[in-house]
C-alpha cells in the first residue's frame, strides 16, 4: 500500500534563495505527523509543492502514490489548510463552501455537514469580512473537509483558535487518524502539538533534520520544545 | 461542467452580476437618456438631433466610449482572486489550471454578452422614452437598430475578455486597473494625436470598436481640434475581426499566464 504522503529528493529555489534541498518525508495512514521547523525553514513551500501550487526544481511529491494533479478527485482525497485569508470578504461562509463544493463536484449537502463539523452553523450566513481569525480558521478547516478526504495537510491550523477550539481540533485530528486518515500538521505551538502528534518531521534551512516517532525524540524531562531548539542549533532556553 | 457551475456560484455569491447589471443600466440607459434629452445639437461640436439617423447613431455610439467599463469588471473580477488569495484554494480543488481559467473565460464571455445586451436594450428604451418626452420622432425605426445593438453587445463581451486577460497577467488589482484606465482613457487618444501613428487606429481596440459600430465622432472631433487628418475607421467586418483577435489573444493569455506560476 502506498504511503499517504511521500516526498523524495524535493528541491526548490526562489532565485538565490534555497527553499528546499533534497527533502524526503513519508506520512503513513493512521498517523498524525508534526511538520516542524523555524520560520523560513521551508514548511509552507513543501506543503505547496506537495499540493501542486509550487513547481519543484527536482524530486517527487506523491499523495497515495500519485502527484496531486493526477489524483482523480483531489479534493475528495486531500483536504488542505494553507492560508486562512483565502476567502472573499463579501461572501458568506455558506456561499464560500457552496462555491468550492460546486467546483469539486461535491454534494451540496456536504456544506451543512462541514459547517456542523467545525461548529460554525451560527455564523454560516455572515459575510466572511466580519469574521475573527478563529472563525476564518474554522471556515478553512470546513473547506478542507468538504470532500470528506482521508488525508489532511494543515499549515498552522490552530492559529487564532481559542482554547476550546484548540481542544476541539486536537480531538478532531486524533479521531481522524484513528479512523485511518493521515495528517501532516505544521505548527509553532510545540507544547500544544506535542499532545496531538504521533511522528515528527523537522526541517531547517530547507533540509530534513530529523524524522521519526515522537517518543524517540522527547522524554519526560526533555519536551518537544527542547528537542526542537537542540536540533535547530539554538540550544535550550536558559 | 462542475468548474463552470462553481464559477457561476462564485460570481453570484460576490454580487458581480447585480453590480454589472446596474452599471450596464447606467452606462446604457442612463447615458443615452441624458444625451437624448439634452439634445445632441447642444454637444460640442453640435451634432444632428435624434430625429435624424446620424443623431441616433451619435447617441448610441457615444456609449462605446464607456466600453472600458466591462473591461474593468473583468479585470477586477480576476484580480480579486489573487487579492483575496482564493486562487490557491481554487487550484487545490481543480489542479488542472487550464480548466479553471477556461471556465472563467466562458462565464465572463456570457456575462459580457449579458452586460452588452442590457446596455443595448436600455439605450434603445432610453431613446424611445426621450423621443416621447421631447415629442421628437426618432430618425430611425427602432427595429433597424438591431444590428448596431448586437454589435454593441458583442463589443462589450470582447472588452470583458480583454479585461480578464489583463487581470490574469497583471494579478495586482491596482496595476490591472491602471493598465485598463491608462490605455482606454489616455494612451489610445494620445496615439490618435500622433501623425502617422494614427493610421494604425483601426487596429487598436478602440479603433476596432469605432469601425464595428461605424462611430467616428471621436476621430472627427480630434481632427477638428487639431491640424491632423482624422484617423480613419475601417469596415465593420474588419473592426469585428480585430476585436475578436484581441479577445482571443486575451483569452489565450488568461489561460497560459497562470499555468506554470508558483503560488507562494
Amino acid at each position: 500500500m502506498s504511503a499517504a504522503i511521500e516526498v523524495r529528493g524535493l528541491s526548490k529555489r526562489f532565485g538565490a534563495v534555497v527553499a528546499l534541498e533534497d527533502v524526503a518525508l513519508r506520512v503513513e495512514f493512521g498517523r498524525v505527523v508534526g511538520f516542524l521547523g523555524p520560520n523560513g525553514a521551508g514548511k509552507s513551500t513543501l506543503m505547496r509543492a506537495l499540493l501542486g501550487l509550487v513547481r519543484p526544481d527536482n524530486g517527487a511529491a506523491h499523495i497515495a502514490g500519485l502527484p496531486y494533479a493526477h489524483l482523480t478527485a483531489p479534493a475528495k482525497r486531500v483536504g488542505a489548510v494553507l492560508d486562512i485569508a483565502s476567502a472573499h470578504p463579501r461572501m458568506t461562509a455558506r456561499a464560500h463552501l457552496r462555491t468550492y463544493a460546486a467546483l469539486g463536484g461535491m454534494a451540496r449537502s456536504r456544506v451543512d455537514t462541514v459547517l456542523s463539523l467545525v461548529e460554525a452553523q451560527s455564523y454560516a450566513d455572515r459575510r466572511i469580512g466580519t469574521f475573527s481569525t478563529g472563525m476564518r480558521q474554522r471556515l478553512a478547516l470546513a473547506t478542507a473537509m468538504l470532500g470528506d478526504p482521508d488525508i489532511l495537510v494543515l499549515d498552522e491550523p490552530s492559529n487564532g483558535l481559542d482554547p476550546s477550539g484548540i481542544a476541539w481540533l486536537r480531538t478532531f485530528l486524533r479521531r481522524f487518524a484513528d479512523a485511518g486518515g493521515a495528517v501532516l500538521l505544521s505548527s509553532h505551538v510545540l507544547h500544544e502539538i506535542e499532545h496531538t502528534i504521533d511522528d515528527v518531521i523537522l526541517i531547517d534551512h530547507g533540509r530534513t533534520v530529523w524524522t521519526g516517532a515522537l517518543e524517540q525524540l522527547v522524554t519526560k524531562d526533555a519536551p518537544l520544545e527542547e528537542a526542537f531548539l537542540r536540533l535547530t542549533q539554538k540550544g535550550p532556553l536558559s | 461542467m462542475n468548474v463552470i457551475h462553481g464559477e457561476v456560484a462564485r460570481l453570484r455569491a460576490t454580487g458581480v452580476p447585480l453590480w454589472s447589471a446596474l452599471i450596464a443600466l447606467a452606462c446604457g440607459g442612463g447615458l443615452t437618456l441624458l444625451l437624448a434629452l439634452t439634445g445632441p445639437q447642444n454637444a460640442q461640436p453640435p451634432m444632428p438631433d435624434i430625429d435624424t439617423p446620424e443623431g441616433v447613431g451619435f447617441v448610441l455610439g457615444i456609449g462605446t466610449v464607456l466600453l472600458f467599463v466591462p473591461a474593468l469588471i473583468g479585470t477586477v473580477a480576476i484580480t480579486s482572486e489573487y487579492r483575496h488569495r482564493t486562487i490557491g484554494t481554487t487550484f487545490l480543488v481543480v489542479p488542472r489550471r487550464g480548466r479553471v481559467l477556461t471556465a472563467k473565460l466562458t462565464v465572463y464571455t456570457v456575462l459580457g454578452i449579458v452586460y452588452g445586451t442590457i446596455v443595448s436594450l436600455s439605450a434603445l428604451l432610453a431613446l424611445i422614452v426621450a423621443s416621447w418626452m421631447r415629442g421628437v420622432p426618432l430618425g430611425v425605426d427602432p427595429a433597424d437598430l438591431t444590428p448596431a445593438l448586437i454589435q454593441l453587445s458583442l463589443a462589450a463581451a470582447a472588452y470583458m475578455l480583454l479585461g480578464v486577460g489583463i487581470g490574469a497577467l497583471a494579478r495586482s488589482p491596482l496595476v490591472a486597473i491602471g493598465i485598463v484606465l491608462g490605455y482606454f482613457m489616455f494612451a489610445e487618444y494620445i496615439l490618435m494625436l500622433i501623425p502617422g501613428i494614427n493610421a494604425i487606429y483601426p487596429f487598436l481596440p478602440g479603433g476596432a470598436t469605432a469601425s464595428l459600430t461605424s462611430f467616428d465622432f471621436l476621430t472627427d472631433a480630434i481632427a477638428s481640434q487639431t491640424a491632423l487628418a482624422p484617423a480613419t475607421v475601417a469596415s465593420p467586418v474588419l473592426g469585428a475581426s480585430v476585436l475578436v483577435a484581441y479577445a482571443a489573444a486575451a483569452a489565450i493569455l488568461a489561460v497560459i499566464a497562470p499555468l506554470r506560476r508558483d503560488l507562494t
